[in-house]
């Protein structure tokens, strides 16, 4: 990535000063400077370190076969499985993209910065992209983009909250003069306040970039895109597999710092989610790299003597009540103290141990990470078994049967036994159900009190954001707090982390006290590979770099 | 004999009629309607969001309609939808709206489209009956010759002790479902657990390739549990042979044991066997589900699991049109073998 600035980022310069003052994990520093615009390599010099090499050397040719699930491709930017991204990510590019460690790295985009204030942004794009249909990749088919994602109306378009910053909320579409072309091969990003997560938005697996003239419904046939691979075919539940792209000029061989893209063939076969069964292929022989790994297995597969690969994260197991749903006529967690009973039940750290096999750290009941930058640690929520069944005695709910469902896979349904459990030893009423994949997510938003899996995602006012916003498309707790939503708008817009940690500390005090969800812990995430496999670490989001992969030489 | 024939297909076409009609209706239902939207649409759609879906889409009409449809008696809907964009059901995605049908039904030989796999119905029945079409080949290879050659020996001499250790052998092997013989199997044979490694416990690869080390155990949990049954009816049938009187008259003669059996029992014993064959067919049509599923084999008892999980009607239909045809099919040679082995019957 060529820097433009001739002065780094005043934030990079700060942020470092925050890291080594021990406010900042590293990769969080990275994160962060990375965003603004500070390139990898400059951003570790301002730590004083020097940026590490390139992996181990890779081989040319071979094919490489995943375990992933294989599910039906649609639409990039109404992507709801990180799965539809690491097949897509063959064809489609992304303007940016988050490294394992938690840097930023330009890809369609070459380069960007950030004014002072994080309110404007300019993209800088890669010269010589090119579409496998032979046109070049410019200034245009960025803009184009932009307001591809910002289209409101178009149905599960989560790119929408992602880049809510850049619309107009009357129109549902790009605020006027939002984004602008300044030349060929730069835009210009005009956001009314400051925004600090546009850029990270970019990263995430929705945000596939395709042609202006892409339609959904034919996507899978003509792969038109910028990268190194083709979809060779895909078969929903079975297999997907991706080729060498042969008439294709892939940008990334030029490029300095990219390379890759060495493997002729990667398949991607569906296993489904029982873990034996992916123990089985890897006894079998008949895959090189897991998707995930969980639990016992990881003992399993090390036995077997694959390497393994993990990362810390903000990727956890959140055990919401869903304010509104009515079971028979009530909704049983429109009480606050219902909520707070029930929670003030559970032992996290047993959660942990049982659920996760105390593989992560304990979380406290508010959604926002330890390894977030604006952090603020409001200490362990109250735990009082004994005091729950008072509590549910003066809501009127001491004889109420509660139930909590989960989905029926290793560690959601062993932290669900265990919440559930210790809700019960203290002297509450409730019933554990457990569904299968293919009922569970019918339903899966309006269980009254069920669990859901959260991804990692870089910034902690993110989630937040996307989850626990009233009114949000992704709010499955219907949770809805004027305070807390303006509260959040602000810490969002304040692009220093110590500023915002105040703010931060309110939030989670708030959140806590409204007593939405039960958050055991955050989880580590781990990834299984035969030896000799290279560039596949295991990343946060869960993403597969496919132009990295490779057998080692 | 060919009116018998023909009337069997007059039955099969209404036995079909009749079931798809039942699956339709059950699909049909509005709480899997909804689960089809869920699944299609969005898993975070509102109850609005749902019943625009399921109108855009022509799913909120009288189900005679949708059955007439999709039987291709009735025109296939063509429906502007609240979003603007005009939905047809006989338009195929990447078609132009001009060159689609008018009538899309099975009649017409369209099975219409499966929503979970994204693919013509006919096509991915076609593919995953093959794969099973494999699996039970091989099963039939292996099962059948087994379980009549351990059913004749064991039913020669009844209460020998070679029909006592038969008997439990196959007693044993029935009474053991797949799922458990199948999680036995793979844990002694295919897994680091046990140390013997000898087979493949997943044999998704065999859909591509069949080899000795990723078909062995899926073939083997079937067969197992079918050969025992196999071999008791067979048992049972030749045990009742060597009692009757003409084997009796044969033995006085002199005839040796070996020629009473191959010459004059084994014919006789076959009869009842026959029958319960042809049974397995259908019957493996559903067994393989739970094979498939352990050993990750793609095929029709997978496809099947899939489809009703998600409730995709149209594939849920035709799964149910070939299952139909299947049992009506071997019911029929059944019957029609029925009377080569046994004179005494006349199809009539």
């Amino acid at each position: 990535m060529t820097q433009f600035n001739s002065a780094l980022h005043p934030a990079a310069l700060m942020y470092a000063e925050e890291e080594r003052a021990g406010k900042l994990s590293r990769r969080e520093f990275m994160t962060r400077a990375t965003a603004l615009g500070v390139t990898a390599t400059a951003a570790y010099g301002l730590l004083g370190l020097k940026a590490p090499a390139a992996a181990a050397t890779a081989a040319q040719g071979g094919t490489m076969r995943i375990q992933q699930n294989v599910v039906a491709m649609k639409d990039p930017r109404t992507f709801d499985w990180s799965y539809l991204g690491n097949v897509a990510r063959g064809w489609l590019e992304y303007l940016v993209e988050v490294n394992s460690d938690g840097s930023m790295r330009g890809m369609l985009l070459e380069g960007w910065e950030a004014n002072d204030d994080a309110s404007q942004y300019t993209l800088h794009v890669r010269p010589g992209v090119t579409w496998n249909n032979g046109e070049a990749f410019n200034a245009d088919n960025v803009v184009w983009i932009l307001n591809y994602w910002c289209d409101k109306a178009v149905e599960g378009n989560s790119m929408a909250g992602r880049m809510s910053s850049l619309i107009d909320a009357e129109t549902g579409k790009a605020r006027d003069r939002a984004i602008v072309k300044l030349d060929d091969m730069t835009v210009q990003l005009n956001l009314p306040a400051s925004d600090i997560t546009v850029m990270v938005g970019m990263a995430d697996y929705p945000a596939a970039v395709v042609h202006p003239s892409h339609n959904p419904e034919t996507m899978v046939a003509d792969s038109l895109g910028t990268g190194p691979y083709r979809l060779e075919s895909l078969e929903v539940g079975v297999k997907a597999v991706l080729v060498r792209n042969e008439g294709h000029t892939w940008w990334g061989h030029s490029a300095e710092g990219i390379g890759g893209a060495y493997l002729d063939r990667i398949e991607f076969i569906d296993y489904g989610t029982d873990p034996a069964a992916w123990m089985a292929a890897i006894e079998s022989d008949e895959v090189d790299m897991l998707y995930e790994n969980v639990g016992e297995f990881l003992d399993i597969a090390s036995a077997i003597g694959w390497e393994q690969s993990d990362v810390t994260t903000g990727a956890t197991l959140v055990f919401r009540f869903n304010q509104k749903t009515e079971v028979d006529g009530v909704a049983p967690y429109a009480d606050v103290r219902v909520r707070q009973a029930l929670s003030q039940a559970v032992n996290n750290g047993v959660v942990l141990e049982l659920g996760y096999s105390g593989r992560g750290t304990e979380a406290d009941n508010h959604h926002v990470a330890p390894v977030h930058p604006e952090y603020a640690d409001i200490g362990r929520p109250t735990f009082d078994p004994s005091g729950t069944k008072a509590l549910l005695d003066e809501a009127g709910m001491g004889d109420y049967e509660f139930e909590l469902i989960t989905l029926d896979d290793d560690f959601n349904r062993n932290s669900g036994d265990a919440v559930a459990a210790q809700i019960r030893d203290a002297g509450a009423n409730i019933k554990r159900t457990i569904m299968p994949g293919s009922t569970f997510w019918n339903d899966w938003d309006k269980f009254p009190f069920s669990a859901t899996e959260w991804n990692h995602r870089p910034l902690g006012v993110q989630v937040l954001a996307l989850a626990y916003r009233s009114g949000e498309a992704w709010n499955e707790a219907a949770y809805s707090n004027p305070e807390f939503d303006t509260l959040l708008a602000k810490a969002m817009s304040l692009a220093d982390a110590d500023a915002r940690r105040e703010v931060m500390a309110e939030i989670e005090t708030l959140f806590r006290n409204d007593a939405v969800i039960i958050q055991p812990f955050w989880r580590k995430l781990y990834r299984n590979f035969r030896p000799g496999v290279v560039g596949a670490g295991m990343h946060p989001s869960f993403e597969i770099h496919a132009y990295k992969l490779a057998f080692s030489a | 004999m060919g009116l018998f024939v023909l009337r069997r297909f007059g039955v099969m076409i209404l036995t079909a009629l009749c079931l798809t009609f039942v699956v339709f209706v059950l699909t049909n239902l509005e709480p899997n309607l909804e689960k089809l939207a869920k699944t299609q649409g969005n898993a975070r759609m509102s109850d609005e969001q749902v019943q625009t879906w399921l109108s855009n889409r022509g799913y909120d009409r009288a189900d005679f309609v949708k059955y007439g449809e999709w039987l291709g008696v009735l025109p296939g809907y063509v429906i502007e939808g609240a979003d603007g964009e005009t939905r047809s059901r006989c338009l195929r995605p990447g078609v132009d709206p001009e060159a689609a049908p008018r009538f899309c039904g099975i009649l017409q030989g369209d099975w219409g489209f499966s929503t979970v796999f994204k693919e013509d119905v006919s096509k991915i029945v076609l593919t995953r009956l093959s794969q099973t079409g494999k699996l039970m080949g091989w099963v039939m290879l292996v099962m059948v010759p087994s379980a009549l050659i351990i059913g004749v020996l064991a039913g020669m001499r009844e209460g020998s002790r070679l029909d006592r250790s038969l008997s439990t052998v196959s007693i044993v092997t029935t009474a053991t479902p797949e799922y458990v013989s199948g999680v036995i199997f793979i844990t002694v044979f295919a897994s680091s657990a046990v140390g013997l490694k000898w087979f493949n416990g997943s044999a998704t690869s065999a859909m591509e390739d069949i080899t000795f080390l990723n078909f062995t155990l899926p073939v083997l949990t079937v067969a197992l549990y079918g050969m025992g049954y196999i071999a008791r009816m067979t048992r049972a049938s030749m045990t009742e042979v060597m009692t009757a009187q003409y084997i009796r008259t044969a033995r006085l003669k002199g005839v040796s044991f070996r020629n009473i059996v191959l010459k004059h029992a084994l014919r006789n014993a076959l009869i009842a066997p026959f029958t319960v064959i042809m049974l397995q067919f259908p019957w493996l049509l559903n067994g393989v589900v739970i094979v498939e599923t352990l050993f990750n084999f793609k095929g029709f008892g997978w496809t099947l699991v899939q489809a009703a999980g998600n409730n995709d009607i149209e594939m849920l239909l035709g799964v149910s049109v070939v299952s139909v045809f299947v049992v009506l099919t071997t019911q029929l040679i059944s019957d029609i073998g029925y009377v080569f082995l046994n004179p005494r019957i006349r199809i009539s």
